[in-house]
């Protein structure tokens, strides 16, 4: 297990200095993104430009610049933006992430419930109605695009029947938890539901699959014979073994969105996360609050991958620890 | 679990358990397996609705030429139609209370123009869908193959032989999977418009779809490969995968005959899922600008352009988002149609 | 920006014109509005302003958007300022942290101010002359995007430009704290020069004020608020300043709410909706068009809409393949149909279709409209018949034409209309939209080889020549620079020597100098139609059920400070 570990965190590190790289030489090679006209503000001269190349060091060799932006982002922890001057990363980084995390964990919740019910009530009626009707819900579901969606939401419960059905949903925003945990709940009810909507529908369709793909194995076939019900059957032994697949996606998905990959959620709903810095800041194109981003989100990726290659020798004891 | 059978060579043995005998021996796997697929009423419905919608936007030219009568592609500000006896403008300016706004026609429900109404640049909703169908379902097929491809492949290889070529493919899923794609997107759309870029021999503008595809495909690899990885691994230590090493088969033949069978019923059902991402995701795309460039059709874009008409005219953001929806519920149907004929577990158990 | 040696002009033309030109430095040519009076029942509350994104720095000496210099008007004062009431005189430049309208000696190159006593910053601190001399040299320090056009004309600001940290403007500004004046010296005259120092950029702040771009940090100032927080990803709080004492209603009156908060993060969607549902007064953004219906007819009380001098125009690059032909770029102006564009920004109400450079209402403006479809100063529709027959004769049918647009959906809109109308007459077009951060300065550098592109011109100040100078003279093109606010790279040197003639009789007889430029609009536009003009805007705030006393101004716009939340 020790071993694991390191060899693991080994990895992550080679896996953030690849994406960091890249991201420094896309943003440098892009014509039209001089850093120094970001910074120097709208119309400013040639002198003043050349200032600010000197003073932030523009006009140093790329590879000494991505140094130096290491060095600030990691061991200095003082890197600040391009557009807002004086506005450090690290914290606007640290002061966001609670939020994503609150929406992430939420919508995970009621997405693993929700999808993992729906795919063994289907695979347990298998040719049933109910089947092909929970497939093809989940099926739309997915279909559907986020912003769409949250947009289609907001104007159902902030709009249209605001004044009546959904006079109780608050404006748009977020309030943490230690100021007020039913105003917390009420403001990521409907992000929840959203982003859940959005990934529901695959782990149920994954899981069905996987489940009926079970149901035909021989020791399946024995356990019914030696007379366990099919419930039993069912939950104790087909589904541990069909979990392979959701947890991956799940180890996927969930590292992803801690690290980010809800913006269009969280941009919908105004919610100031992690997901929302990354939107502002590619559209800003201010690589230092991009690069803080983009290392934050593969780190959770990484260590989203690591558990579940982790979880996978729990489950299927004869998966070796790789 | 499957069993080590030569399943390649004749046999009397009646393996498909349908007691199907013909003059000339018993049916092959492949034709009992149509023909059980045949009579998947489902399967069968849900592949008559691709055909249709597919013939449908192939037949595209055809409706805005020969019945709309209009070009789907050209701005139409000022333009009128006519409905039953009235002429009525495209774009309609507002007038009542403070006259602000401009909106556009909404849907006429007559097949012959307008039938789903006009988006902001007065265009025929319906024609756009038509054409736009052709793109998507292009982009969406392909990137999807490619990505379900590549992502086997690479899974099979990771989780089968472990060790360095593991970890080697598992950190390249990290990579991709962890990669900001939209500074990509971004960073290549002001690329292509200053220059154009040159990838091997072909120059790249910035319609090209080549682009699209190439990114989409690549992005979702880790999330069908991993899945695959993992199934992988566990089915490496099931006995029968176990028989095969120790009776000296060689690792293609397992890979090929043990393994990839029994990975291509979940390939099967991340199929029509990755069709489906992968047209939302071009929507994102072709926002960006890479992909779709205006005033060319795709069921993404015209979403992009529904949502602002949200408010006024919702069903330009919905009618692709219900065709997205269509397509890959057939095509789920029809996977999983795909699965039940031809997966050999289920033959087995249709045989008891 | 290049210098700018125009008179500041009022806009009443007659005999307001005439007398401006004598009491410019008196400030109080055209009438005075009159001034809002302070009614205390509606003081208090906090108001909530909504925007989707931060501004920027929230330094006034560099921040150059519309969304914090609307701030400013409360937090800070100059010298002089903009008059504080609503109309056509919120145009004039009254006395602010200066006891009277400075005067002016030298054959306009020195400026004396008498600083008033008592004013205190929100940190308690009283404003002395020291304050103002560290402000003028603090403009140049923190690198202010104008200081190398509008302030270099100070003696010794060339040389702060050069070298800004140990910026002195010795012989430039010099303050007496006995007598507690001011005086500026020019290197040559620029009646220009008051508005600049009206604008926020003007701002007098504390000596001890870094002389770095503060950034997030709140500075502190004299007006009636003051910023007590900012965190550009969630927002920024002003609160009562609680050393502000009126000393001009005119040029800094009293607020009314206690507390102002904007927030940022929404969508612009769900930003109208939370005023729609009184949560919030009032969004920044330019509303949706898909809203417009909803809000002008249930909430038409609600909606205020103001003309703007403004443009919205399509440069065209007459350097480069197809619109270095003038005949492709008259074909261009004969055949986009302006009214179109109109509607796309939200219709006949929002918008005016527009032939000249100069907007309605501004000094030195001329109707007239070249390209036509019948003849009439008042733009009538496109010619399509003339313009394809343009772009025949030009030879330059089939060719290549990439617009360059904004990716929001306005810009994008009316970008897939030219491109589509582009195509109509000949070429083969297409719509490279790029993100609003990048496309402005894109637009701008020649190494990019863009063609044509839609933009859009607010003004910094009422005068001409910040169109017509600034936007199209041979002085304002610079190749190869993000900065080369002449988009289309005209330069035509007649043209220019007759720009700079125009100036210097700005001086000494207004009217003739705004017909000047108002021929020299004409001329521009007939002979060489660099653009296509396509309309002047007007500005939509939508306040929400429960804010009262809505008062605009033409030069920052509606009134922060005057609403009323209670």
């Amino acid at each position: 297990m020790f071993y694991f570990v390191v060899r693991r965190f080994a990895s992550a590190v080679l896996v953030l200095f690849t994406i960091s790289v890249t991201v420094f030489l896309i943003f440098f090679a892009t014509p039209g993104v001089d850093p120094a006209a970001r910074i120097a503000g709208r119309s400013a001269s040639a002198q003043v430009l050349a200032q600010v190349a000197k003073e932030f060091g523009l006009n140093r060799p790329l590879p000494i610049r991505y140094l130096l932006m290491m060095d600030h982002l990691f061991i200095k922890q003082d890197l600040t933006s391009y557009v807002n001057i004086g506005d450090r990363v690290v914290p606007q980084i640290t002061q966001a992430a609670p939020i994503t995390l609150s929406l992430v964990v939420g919508a995970a919740v009621i997405w693993l419930i929700v999808g993992v019910l729906g795919g063994v009530i289907a695979a347990a009626n298998q040719g049933k109605f109910i089947d092909p009707f929970i497939m093809f819900i989940g099926i739309a579901a997915v279909s559907v695009p986020a912003y769409w969606l949250g947009e289609v939401m907001n104007l159902l419960t902030q709009s249209k029947f605001h004044s009546s059905i959904f006079a109780w949903v608050p404006p748009p925003g977020y309030v943490s938890f230690t100021t007020s945990p039913t105003e917390w709940f009420l403001h990521l009810l409907f992000p929840w539901l959203t982003l859940a909507a959005l990934y529901a529908g695959i782990y149920a369709r994954v899981l069905r699959a996987e489940l009926v793909n079970a149901l035909n194995e021989d020791y399946i076939r024995t356990a019914r014979a030696k007379g366990l019900s099919e419930r039993r059957i069912l939950f104790r032994h087909a589904l541990r073994c069909s979990l392979i697949s959701i947890v991956s996606l799940f180890g996927l998905d969930f590292g992803a969105l801690i690290g980010g990959a809800a913006l269009l959620t969280e941009v919908v709903f105004g919610l100031p996360g992690v997901g929302m810095l990354t939107y502002t800041s590619l559209q800003n194109l201010d690589l230092p609050v991009i690069m803080g981003c983009v290392m934050y989100g593969a780190f959770f990726v990484v260590l989203a991958n690591a558990v579940v290659d982790v979880l996978y020798a729990y489950l299927d004891p004869r998966v070796r620890l790789v | 679990m499957g069993e080590v059978v030569a399943t390649e060579e004749h046999s009397t043995i009646d393996l498909t358990g349908n007691g199907v005998t013909t003059a000339r021996g018993p049916e092959s796997p492949w034709r009992s397996s149509l023909r059980q697929l045949r009579r998947n009423k489902a399967a069968v419905a849900a592949f008559g609705v691709i055909v249709f919608i597919v013939t449908a936007c192939l037949l595209a030219p055809v409706y805005a030429h020969g019945i709309a009568h209009e070009n789907p592609f050209a701005s139409n500000l000022n333009g009128t139609i006519r409905l039953g006896h009235k002429t009525v403008n495209v774009l309609q300016a507002n007038t009542q209370g403070l006259g602000l706004g401009v909106t556009p026609i909404g849907p006429t429900w007559h097949f012959s123009t307008y039938f789903l109404g006009a988006d902001s640049q007065g265009r025929d909703v319906f024609a756009r869908l038509l054409y736009g169908g052709r793109t998507s379902l292009y982009i969406g097929f392909v990137s999807a193959v490619i990505c379900c491809v590549v992502a086997a492949l690479l899974g099979l290889f990771s989780g089968y032989f472990g060790g360095a070529i593991d970890w080697l493919i598992s950190r390249l899923f990290d990579i991709v999977w962890a990669f900001p794609i939209y500074l990509l997107a971004i960073s290549l759309s002001v690329v292509l418009l200053t220059s154009g870029i040159n990838v091997l021999f072909i120059h790249l503008q910035p319609g090209s779809l080549f682009l699209p595809i190439l990114i989409i495909a690549a992005v979702f690899v880790p999330y069908v490969g991993r899945p695959i990885r993992g199934l992988v691994m566990s089915l490496k230590q099931r006995e029968f995968i176990q028989a095969a090493i120790g009776a000296g088969a060689s690792d293609w033949r397992i890979l090929r005959k043990e393994v990839l069978p029994n990975v291509m019923p979940s390939i099967i059902v991340f199929f029509p899922l990755m069709v489906a991402f992968n047209m939302l995701t071009e929507s994102a795309l072709s926002f960006l600008s890479i992909g779709v460039q205006p005033p060319a059709a795709s069921w993404g874009t015209i979403i992009n352009d529904g949502l602002n008409l949200l408010y006024t005219r919702p069903w330009v953001a919905m009618a692709p988002g219900i065709m997205i929806v269509i397509t890959a519920g057939a095509l789920n149907v029809l996977g999983d149609g795909f699965r039940d004929a031809f997966d050999p577990k289920a033959k087995l158990r249709g045989s008891i | 920006m290049a210098k700018q040696l125009v008179q500041k002009v009022f806009v009443t033309f007659g005999a307001l014109a005439l007398m401006s030109s004598m009491l410019v430095a008196m400030g109080t040519a055209a009438p005075a509005g009159a001034a809002f009076t302070y009614q205390s029942k509606h003081a208090g509350g906090t108001l909530h302003l909504l925007a989707s994104t931060a501004g920027g720095t929230l330094d006034p000496q560099v921040n150059y958007t519309l969304q914090y210099w609307q701030l400013y008007q409360a937090s800070y004062d100059g010298l002089v300022s903009f008059e504080k009431v609503s109309g056509q005189s919120s145009f004039n430049v009254v006395p602010d942290l200066a006891v009277a309208m400075p005067k002016v000696t030298n054959a306009g190159k020195t400026y004396t101010f008498k600083l008033r006593t008592g004013i205190k910053f929100s940190n308690g601190k009283t404003v002395t002359v020291k304050d103002v001399l560290a402000s003028f040299q603090r403009i140049f320090k923190v690198s202010n995007p104008n200081a190398g056009t509008w302030y270099n004309d100070i003696v010794g600001g060339p040389a702060c430009v050069t070298k800004p940290a140990t910026c002195t403007l010795k012989g430039g500004v010099t303050v007496n704290a006995t007598t507690n004046t001011i005086v500026v010296n020019l290197i040559k005259s620029d009646s220009e020069f008051l508005d600049q120092l009206a604008v926020p950029f003007g701002s007098i702040l504390p000596a001890s004020t870094p002389g770095k771009d503060q950034g997030d940090v709140p500075i502190p100032g004299t007006g009636a608020y003051t910023f007590s927080k900012y965190n550009p990803t969630t927002g920024l709080t002003m609160k009562r300043n609680p050393y502000f004492k009126v000393w001009s209603a005119a040029a800094q009156p009293q607020g009314y709410p206690a507390t102002i908060e904007e927030t940022f993060g929404e969508t612009v969607e769900s930003e109208v909706t939370s005023v729609e549902n009184n949560q919030a007064n009032w969004v920044f953004d330019p509303l949706p068009t898909d809203r417009l219906q909803q809000i002008s007819t249930k909430y038409a009380s609600q909606l205020h809409v103001n003309p703007l001098t403004a443009d919205w125009y399509a440069p065209m690059n007459v350097n480069i393949a197809p619109f270095n032909n003038v005949k492709a770029r008259q074909a261009l102006n004969y055949a986009i149909n302006k009214n179109d564009v109109v509607n796309l920004y939200g219709g006949t109400k929002l918008g005016q279709p527009t032939c000249t450079i100069l907007p309605p209402g501004f000094p030195g403006y001329l109707p007239y409209c070249a390209y036509n479809s019948k003849s009439s100063s008042t733009y009538a529709g496109p010619d399509l018949a003339k313009a394809k027959a343009l772009v025949k004769a030009s030879g330059t049918a089939g060719d290549k034409v990439g617009v360059v647009v904004t990716n929001d959906p306005v810009n994008l809109a009316v970008g897939q209309y030219i491109q589509s109308v582009l195509n109509s007459i000949g070429y083969k077009a297409t719509v490279k939209p790029l993100s609003a951060n990048i496309q402005f300065t894109y637009i701008q550098n020649t190494k990019n080889k863009v063609q044509i592109s839609v933009s859009q011109w607010y003004q910094d100040y009422p005068a001409a020549s910040d169109f017509l100078n600034v936007l199209l003279s041979c002085a304002n093109f610079h190749p190869a620079s993000d900065n080369s606010i002449n988009i289309s790279g005209y330069c035509n040197k007649s043209i220019s020597a007759k720009m700079q003639t125009a100036e210097a009789l700005e001086l000494t007889n207004a009217k003739k100098a705004n017909a000047m430029w108002g021929s020299i609009d004409k001329e521009i536009m007939t002979t060489d139609a660099p653009w296509v003009p396509l309309f002047n805007p007007k500005l939509t705030d939508f306040v929400s059920k429960g804010t009262g006393n809505y008062q605009f101004s033409k030069q920052f716009y509606m009134y922060v400070d005057q609403l009323w939340v209670k």
